[in-house]
């Protein structure tokens, strides 16, 4: 094994949500001197700002370290991971291009739900896990305990790990000298043929995509040919660097390394994560294992509040397509919300963060219409056609049969949840295969379901019924004949295309009731009754009424100030500027939302 | 040069009511003697002789709660610093308690001509809960005092939606008040305003009050109880018999012009809106001007639409023509549907809200803003 490569240590952070990873990878960044204090800002690599609120990595950000260990300097990679299912295969990508694992864990709260669902990750990556407790500062911090669970519940030799307080800086040390003690070094060949991974990339405005990249075997420089192995385009490469944490050209980046690649790539989606860059000249002949195609599964309509945006909108979604290749989107019309988009998305969570960069970053009102997935619909002249818009299902004379995409369900749960997570899926037409015991405290359940069910709230059923103990992932593996209906929302007579939407049949009536409810709440008394009905082909299943409105006046002394009058009167106005006309009915932008969230309440 | 009106403002009460967030404050004597010398001073540095002034309103708190000396200062001083046109409408805003005959009297012989009395409510349950000193026997013994004292034009105050009211109580209230032969009406609907005491009792469920809705069908029917027994709505808050109407108020309506003086009081001259601060120590230590606003030709409109509205007048679709602002051609759609469903009438060139739709008033003019 060459000398250069057992200096290198390439690894990422697991844990629980709040655990501390932002803060922990923080310290380390500091420790190190990669970046200096007054540079330092609050979790570093967490860049965006829905990030940093949200306290989730949405966008890898690797890190670039030195470490001086007994006379010896070590270049340490930390490569930061999203922590959450829809991104799934980013993660594992993320993983694949590491040796190795920190695992925090909380010493106040011991082995949490996602502590165990992130080891099994990076197990099923083969990376060496090396256990930190942290948050000892904490006077409930409980450091035998905790030591216990991890061997008890994990399994991993705990007895020596670091114990530090990543807020107080404490005992930081110890975690860099365990990574390199512990945690393999890379032992690629820089001779063979160029095999790097892609695990993210970004689009520069100036560079072009740039692939984030771990090196396994060969070299690359620039004015190197590299392919694509998955989309076969060669591209030649114009700068190479490295992360401190800010990208800094290097001449040459070699195996074992971890870097960035830029080669005047026009396109995001020709640097697909996961994909194998090779020489163009000397291809390898196997590209590195794992790769998948992301396809979006969620489709929901996007439109602007005020219809002249709408050009604004389009912009916007071009802009951030450049960054995230996973975006889709076509333009869509609707009766009720004008000219807007389609778009399609990789889960729940992509679409909201997606929905909440286009408000914050593009600084635009926006109405999101209820998440559907696409369906073959069969019709009775012998035609299929791909649906994903609810208001696009042709009538019900016309439909031969209706597909649905079905998805193979694992849920990884501890035993005490089984019951619960059956009902759940049953709940959710889930269809049980199997169930094994993989060890003494956990389970995998496997179902089949359909996608429609997994993207309305499964997700956040499954957690609020396990106590965010059970993890789980699925994909599609094909399509299913289903008795589904077109369920209609009528106000004030007409039927409101963007509040369709497409429903199990022995679900419907149940659906269309709480939807009912749920906009009676959410739609403001209007100068008349607005009658609100659920109906499923012409047939009223449901309906509410909000009542007239009686009071909005001000009928009160405000002597010559006028202007107080006139303003509580503009605020008022502009309250009503993010309402949606339909018909005569005054819509709030709420009312597209709430019919995701029916179940909430309950 | 157009006539002006002035408002004073006399901010101090003998005790602050539940409901109230208004600029008032219950302070000692050298606080109000220091608070009228700078009022003084206000007037006297806006002197302009050219101008003429066709309405004085002295509003509050509550000026009668003042030694009246202070009072006829005020006038004296308008007097000097501008002409006051002699058949000028002169209102002092008056609480029960603290009126009495000598002060009428001299309020009569100042030149004051119109009276307001915030009387609220003549039920002594409602007043208590929220706050008056007076009582009932004590409300109507100051209008009959005034009455005595040479004051015909007499307007009262009366709250819609207090704790403890129904429609049978409002009337009742409405009732005596009509047999006292007061002229004018204003009737508010209470609104409970953040931070006020009621608000925090209604918030602790200590206390409610009716419902808006039940507060909306107290004022329709009030209004038909008021036009049976002639006395004729002419604004949203303002009904009087037949030649009563408040001259200051319809001037505000009409974006005539008018100075505020005191603390935390609104000035409009020429296009621009100015209100003092509303910091009592700040008004009498430093500058009393604190913001200056420039009222835009759109925001004239819109508040011509609003005030206009809010009257038996309506808006003329001419006179906003003349503003830049093509009402029936912008706002086609919504004309026809508020007509087609019967919340505007619009006859000549003339808007205006229907009778029982005054409720809604807001969102009727929400539709037809520029």
């Amino acid at each position: 094994m060459d000398d250069r490569q057992s200096k290198i240590r390439n690894f990422c952070i697991i844990a629980h949500i709040d655990h501390g990873k932002s803060t922990l990878a923080d310290r380390l960044i500091e420790m190190t001197g990669t970046v200096s204090k007054r540079e330092m800002s609050e979790q570093l690599l967490d860049s965006m700002d829905i990030e940093r609120e949200r306290g989730i990595t949405i966008k890898l950000t690797p890190t670039r370290m030195f470490y001086n260990y007994n006379g010896d300097e070590y270049i340490l990679n930390l490569i930061d991971t999203p922590g959450h299912v829809d991104f799934s295969y980013e993660v594992s990508r993320s993983l694949a291009a590491c040796e190795g694992a920190i695992l925090i864990v909380d010493a106040s709260q011991g082995v949490e739900a996602q502590t165990i669902a992130n080891t099994y990750l990076a197990l099923d990556n083969n990376l060496e896990i090396l256990p930190v407790l942290n948050k000892i500062d904490l006077p409930s911090a409980n450091i035998e305990k905790c030591k216990k669970e991890i061997e008890d519940i994990i399994g991993l030799d705990a007895q020596n790990c670091p114990c530090v307080s990543a807020k107080d800086g404490i005992n930081i040390d110890d975690v860099l000298k365990q990574i390199i003690e512990k945690i393999p070094c890379p032992k690629g060949d820089e001779n063979k043929s160029l095999k790097a991974l892609i695990f993210d990339s970004y689009y520069d405005n100036f560079k072009g995509a740039i692939c984030f990249v771990r090196l396994f075997d060969g070299t690359v420089k620039i004015g190197d040919k590299i392919k694509m192995m998955k989309t076969e385009k060669s591209y030649e490469v114009t700068e190479v660097g490295v992360f401190c944490p800010a990208m800094r050209q290097t001449e040459v980046l070699k195996s074992g390394d971890v870097g960035y690649i830029c080669a005047s790539i026009k396109n995001l989606a020709d640097t697909k994560v996961g994909d194998t860059i090779t020489s163009a000249l000397n291809p390898t002949s196997e590209p590195l294992p794992g790769y998948k195609e992301v396809q979006p599964v969620v489709f929901s309509g996007i439109f602007p509040v005020d219809g002249a945006k709408y050009g604004d909108l389009k912009d916007a979604l071009e802009k951030l397509k450049l960054n995230d290749a996973s975006l889709v989107f076509m333009p869509e019309t609707s009766t009720a919300l004008g000219f807007g988009f389609r778009c399609g998305f990789l889960g729940l969570l992509h679409m909201e963060i997606i929905t909440e960069r286009l408000e914050r970053e593009f600084d635009l009102d926006i109405i999101t219409t209820a998440p559907s997935v696409s369906y073959h619909v069969y019709k009775t002249n012998g035609e299929m056609l791909e649906v994903s818009n609810p208001s696009m299902l042709p009538p019900i004379s016309e439909i031969e049969k209706i597909e649905e995409p079905m998805i193979k369900l694992n849920v990884y749960t501890p035993p005490q949840y089984v019951g619960a997570i059956m009902n759940l899926c049953q709940d959710k037409r889930g269809v049980f295969e199997d169930m094994q015991y993989l060890e003494k405290t956990r389970v995998v359940m496997k179902y089949q379901m359909p996608l429609a069910e997994m993207i309305y709230d499964f997700f956040d059923s499954l957690k609020s019924r396990t106590k965010g103990y059970a993890s789980l992932d699925y994909e599609i593996f094909g399509f299913k004949q289903s008795e589904l209906v077109k369920l209609d929302i009528m106000l004030n007579g007409e039927t409101c295309d963007a509040l369709s939407l497409i429903t199990h049949k022995d679900k419907a009536y149940a659906r269309g009731r709480q939807i009912a409810e749920k906009l009676k709440k959410v739609i403001p008394r209007q100068l008349f009754e607005v009658p609100i009905q659920a109906c499923i082909g012409g047939k009223i299943i449901a309906r509410e009424t909000v009542s007239a409105m009686r009071k909005d006046v001000l009928a009160k002394c405000y002597g010559g100030d006028i202007s107080r009058k006139r303003k509580l009167l503009e605020k008022q106005k502009a309250g009503k500027k993010r309402m949606r006309q339909f018909g005569s009915v005054e819509l709030p932008s709420e009312a597209f939302i709430s019919i995701l969230k029916t179940d909430d309440d309950e | 040069m157009n006539d002006r009106m002035i408002y004073v403002h006399i901010p101090f009460c003998d005790s602050k009511c539940y409901y109230c967030n208004f600029c008032s404050f219950v302070s000692n004597d050298i606080v109000k003697k220091k608070y009228f010398e700078k009022l003084i001073k206000e007037i006297e540095h806006n002197s302009n002789k050219t101008v003429k002034i066709s309405s004085i309103y002295i509003g509050g708190g509550t000026p009668s709660c003042v030694d009246e000396k202070f009072i006829g200062e005020i006038l004296q001083q308008i007097k000097k610093s501008f002409i006051l046109k002699s058949n000028a409408e002169i209102t002092i805003e008056l609480n029960p308690c603290s009126t009495n005959i000598k002060k009428l009297k001299y309020y009569k012989e100042i030149g004051i001509n119109r009276v307001s009395f915030g009387i609220q409510s003549l039920n002594n349950k409602s007043l208590k809960l929220i706050g008056r000193k007076h009582n009932s026997k004590q409300a109507k013994m100051a209008i009959k005092i005034a009455k005595k004292c040479g004051f015909d034009n007499i307007s009262v105050d009366v709250l819609i939606g207090i704790p403890k009211q129904s429609f049978l109580k409002l009337k009742t209230t409405i009732k005596k008040l009509i047999k006292l032969n007061v002229k004018h009406l204003s009737c508010y609907m209470l609104i409970n305003e953040p931070n006020t005491k009621l608000t925090k009792m209604i918030n602790q469920k200590k206390i409610s009050v009716p419902s808006e809705d039940k507060c909306v069908i107290f004022y329709n029917k009030l209004f038909k109880y008021l036009k049976s027994k002639k006395i004729f709505r002419y604004e949203i808050s303002n009904f009087c018999k037949k030649g009563y109407e408040c001259i200051h108020n319809i001037g505000y309506w009409t974006l005539k012009e008018y100075y505020g003086f005191g603390v935390g009081a609104h000035s409009f001259i020429s296009n621009q809106r100015y209100s003092n601060t509303e910091n009592i120590f700040d008004y009498i230590n430093c500058d009393y001007n604190c913001e200056k606003e420039n009222l835009s030709d759109r925001e004239k409109i819109e508040e011509f639409i609003m005030l206009g509205l809010r009257t038996k007048y309506g808006i003329n679709i001419l006179d906003l023509k003349k503003m830049g602002f093509d009402i029936t051609k912008e706002k086609k759609d919504d004309i026809s549907f508020l007509i087609n469903n019967k919340f505007i009438t619009q006859k000549d060139d003339v808007i205006k809200i229907c009778e029982n739709k005054y409720g809604v008033a807001n969102q009727i003019i929400l539709k037809l803003l520029p």
